[in-house]
């Protein structure tokens, strides 16, 4: 963990009215509308909602990696560190993308190439950020691959992604982003395609390196289980915009937002007996067609006349902490 | 209590193995090894385990999609492979399934009328308006609109083409759905919508359900029974109370501690080390040997095969240790 008070202090990333757009035809997909959150050093922050609630285009915007043509980052600040990153060219992204910042993907299938050996697709980042190249490239890959646990890293170096497990496959993705020692890891719902003895046993990996080495994470999952092991802080997303952010105990002890309440009810608990689930009726929002005033409102069970007409402003609930909804704002 | 509807008998299957360069044929998959289980009338029961347990193989050889290389599948008392003629078209009729992925399992091309009205067709010859009423019926019956029926997959979203599957599947007034992973391709807020569907229409037709899952929290909110399931073998079946309070295999307990709990009091415990043994070439003795907690570099562990036998009324386990 960093030890420099002064750092502390200020966050090691900070993203104010961020907003990604879709552009079509004949309309304009508000994907992510005005997301503002911060990452403290060594903090695990989780991003949750439903698909298309603009999870992952918020993490894409962070690394600039959207989709071009067709989607534009339209407004907002990504300050790391002391840098805006959305003011930067793209050669001088580079050296964050990757770097000072990595992604872990949902998918290793995809996020491996198959015709490359792992040992050279681990080393590549070194040889683009770290500039290091032979034995000493070599050392730092194999202790890359030795943190996430794989075994035999040395005889694992000359094989190809398909003679990996998926398990494996998901760690040799890890070690990709870990190998340049990045300060925030992204990772977007890395355990989807793991079995649950193996995806339990990728949580922990994470949760060990991230006290070994004091990386921060954004965890990007609809998987309320994992957040709440994983993560210090977490904000709910709905249609485009973080509704609540609370850190995780108030989150799921008291939560304010009816969306969140919602969520927490409707997964079923281990010891929890219940007859019914509790039910959202209705479905999550098109991008084509959002609902004005507040986009939750033709789901939420204490809608009134004004969340119809206007988005709910900001309500602070102490600290960092607000929540979006007209029944807090009374 | 409820009676018998499905027994299974001793089923294996083994599957041809890949061929090497010097081998034409090479060792068999055990896919399925022996595995026990019975689904009473109006009950649910689970098959809970990780890929490539054999849960879904079971599944398919209840389809009669598979032949079983072994053993006996009973429905009503008699055995389903000597099974002829009206009395097979029967128990076609009576055993349905909704699958996990709703994009992939109804045709793109088709109207919701004919997905859900082709078993009428082709089972009970309907046509027309009696067709066209009964499909209605049926959408009603998982909260759609009649005027769904005119619409085509694309047009729907994810929670509402599993609907369009459940309601295909209950064209034909089937005794037995087996429900392969249900809501996992679902967002969370759907997943109760059909979980609680699924239990009214139970209750409503009196349906059996063999619900195959992974996931240990929907498993005990919907099931009676549950087998858990490792490389082909069955390691423990009993009831779903005894199960969550008093699990007895070292397997079960570290499924059941793997889930990352919703609530950030209960942490998440120490979980087993190891990979998931490979149905071509399994570990000898116990399968769960080498990943084993209460392993211990016991003999019997690893060279002989543990008995599948009642510790309790109704609690099967298969474990030298318990």
């Amino acid at each position: 963990m960093n030890t420099d008070a002064g750092i502390k202090d200020s966050p090691l990333l900070r993203v104010e009215g961020l907003k990604t757009y879709f552009f079509q035809r004949n309309a304009v997909l508000k994907a992510v509308d005005g997301v503002s959150f911060t990452v403290g050093h060594g903090e695990a922050v989780g991003l949750v909602g439903e698909s298309g609630s603009g999870k992952t285009m918020t993490c894409l915007s962070l690394m600039q990696l959207i989709p071009k043509p067709g989607s534009r980052i339209v407004e907002g600040e990504v300050w790391f560190r002391d840098q805006n990153l959305l003011g930067l060219h793209e050669h001088e992204m580079r050296e964050y993308r990757g770097h000072k910042m990595a992604m872990i993907m949902q998918d290793p299938q995809t996020s491996l190439n198959p015709v490359y050996t792992v040992g050279n697709q681990v080393t590549e980042p070194v040889n683009l950020h770290l500039k290091e190249r032979g034995q000493r490239a070599l050392d730092r890959v194999l202790e890359a691959l030795r943190s996430v646990r794989i075994p035999n890293p040395e005889q694992r170096l000359a094989q190809y992604p398909h003679q990996f497990s998926g398990g494996m496959r998901q760690r040799v993705v890890a070690a990709m982003g870990l190998v340049t020692y990045p300060e925030l890891i992204i990772a977007d719902e890395p355990t989807t395609s793991l079995d649950v003895t193996i995806q339990a046993q990728f949580l922990s990996l994470i949760r060990e390196l991230q006290l070994e080495y004091g990386t921060s994470v954004i965890w990007v999952t609809h998987d309320l289980g994992i957040v709440a092991q994983m993560c210090d802080r977490v904000n709910v997303m709905y249609a485009g915009r973080i509704v609540e952010s609370a850190p995780v105990r108030n989150i799921y002890k008291e939560p304010q937002h009816p969306y969140t309440k919602a969520l927490l009810d409707s997964v079923p608990k281990m010891g929890v007996k219940r007859d019914r689930l509790y039910q959202i009726e209705g479905l999550p929002p098109s991008l084509h067609s959002i609902p004005t005033g507040c986009p939750f409102w033709p789901r939420c069970p204490a809608a009134m006349d004004i969340c119809h007409e206007e988005y709910p402003p900001r309500t602070s609930l102490g600290g960092d902490d607000f929540v979006h909804c007209w029944l807090a704002e009374k | 209590m409820a009676e018998l509807l499905l027994e299974v008998e001793n089923l294996v299957k083994h599957f041809a193995g890949p061929h090497t360069m010097f081998q034409r044929k090479g060792p068999p998959i055990k896919a399925v090894d022996g595995i026990t289980f019975s689904i009473n009338e109006g009950e649910t029961f689970a098959l809970v385990g990780e890929s490539g347990c054999g849960k879904t193989t079971v599944s398919k050889m209840i389809l009669l999609l598979e032949r079983p290389t072994e053993g006996v599948i009973r429905y009503r008392g008699s055995d389903v492979h000597t099974l002829k003629g009206r009395d097979l078209r029967g128990y076609k009729r009576s055993v349905q399934a909704v699958f996990q992925d709703p994009y992939s399992s109804l045709d793109p091309r088709m109207q919701v009328l004919d997905i859900i009205g082709e078993p009428l067709q082709v089972h009970l010859g309907m046509r027309g308006s009696a067709l066209r009423t009964r499909v209605a019926e049926l959408l009603e019956n998982v909260g759609l609109g009649p005027e769904a029926g005119a619409s085509y997959p694309h047009q729907f979203s994810g929670g509402q083409r599993q609907r369009i599957a459940i309601a295909r599947s209950l064209a034909l007034q089937p005794q037995l759905i087996i429900l392969d992973e249900p809501v996992s391709g679902l967002d969370v807020s759907i997943r109760a919508q059909i979980l609680n569907l699924l239990r009214d229409l139970q209750q409503n037709f009196g349906l059996s359900y063999l619900l195959i899952s992974h996931d240990l929290a929907i498993v005990e909110h919907m099931s009676n029974m549950v087998g858990v399931m490792y490389v082909g073998k069955m390691v423990e079946l009993t009831t779903k109370d005894d199960l969550y309070s008093d699990s007895l295999h070292p397997y079960t307990e570290a499924l059941m501690n793997s889930v990352p709990q919703p609530d950030p009091d209960i942490p998440m415990s120490t979980t087993i080390s190891g990979e998931i043994a490979s149905p071509i070439n399994p570990p000898s003795g116990c399968r769960f040997h080498p990943r084993c907690p209460l392993y211990g570099d016991s003999d019997i562990c690893r060279d002989l095969e543990p008995d599948w036998r009642e510790v309790k009324t109704r609690h099967l386990v298969a474990c030298h240790k318990v």
